[in-house]
């Protein structure tokens, strides 16, 4: 098995339930013969740098996942004469990719995405800090108030 | 014949060699875009003074940034 990610667009205009289908229709094409999804990741409209197809705006759509060639083959043929995708580009990351590294890579992309919870977890953390100081502070005051 | 004009260039270091944080990735637009001019053009080596390594691996960053829409082929949008 081989690790891929793709990046496609689709047409802007067809609706939410549009984009789904097709989403679904490629990650069963991909999952296909062990094939397996490492991270899927919705982008969203987002404006092109210039016209496809007569339209300047595009649902993004990348996906990072090891399958079979023969399935990518597939998914490209499918994306070829589907009319509602606008663009992909598939790339080849990995020549090799174990059921273990699949696994792995899940958790690191998990992780990833909880880290930024982790920062803000921090950012509160100072703020407590700051309020503590501040604590403190009025009480020195109010100290040197009883001693006037 | 003429005294040999001298040029004074500083020795221009890769950006990339030197900070180790920038990584190319097509999917980074806003990062690619301080590596192309208005006009969309790759900056060449001979003004970035990056290496033969990086500049390889802009340009392929860049081309498939162009393939998708994130980046124009020229210009900052149509015209």
């Amino acid at each position: 098995m081989r690790r891929y990610e793709t990046t496609y667009i689709i047409r802007p205009n067809i609706g939410e339930e549009q984009f789904t289908e097709v989403i679904e229709r490629t990650n069963d094409i991909i999952n296909n013969d062990n094939g397996a999804i490492i991270n899927l990741d919705r982008w969203g409209m987002k404006k092109l740098a210039y016209e496809i197809k007569k339209e300047v705006q595009g649902y993004y759509v990348h996906v990072d996942y090891a399958t079979q060639s023969t399935n990518v083959d597939e998914m490209e043929r499918i994306f070829r004469i589907d009319d509602r995708i606008l663009r992909y580009l598939t790339i080849k990351t990995a020549k090799d990719i174990d059921q273990e590294t699949i696994e792995s890579e899940k958790e690191r992309i998990i992780e990833l995405a909880n880290a930024p919870t982790a920062e803000e977890a921090e950012a509160e953390a100072e703020d407590n800090n700051e309020n503590t100081d501040n604590s403190d502070e009025v009480a020195t005051e109010e100290v040197a108030n009883d001693e006037e | 014949m003429p005294p040999r004009k001298r040029i004074f260039s500083r020795r221009k270091v890769c950006r990339f060699c030197t900070d180790q944080d920038i990584v190319m990735d097509y999917r980074d637009a806003k990062t690619l875009k301080m590596f192309i001019t208005e006009r969309g053009k790759i900056i060449p080596r001979r003004i970035y003074g990056t290496c033969a390594k990086h500049q390889r691996q802009l340009t392929e960053a860049v081309k498939r940034a162009r393939h998708l829409a994130l980046i124009p082929y020229s210009g900052p949008s149509h015209g």
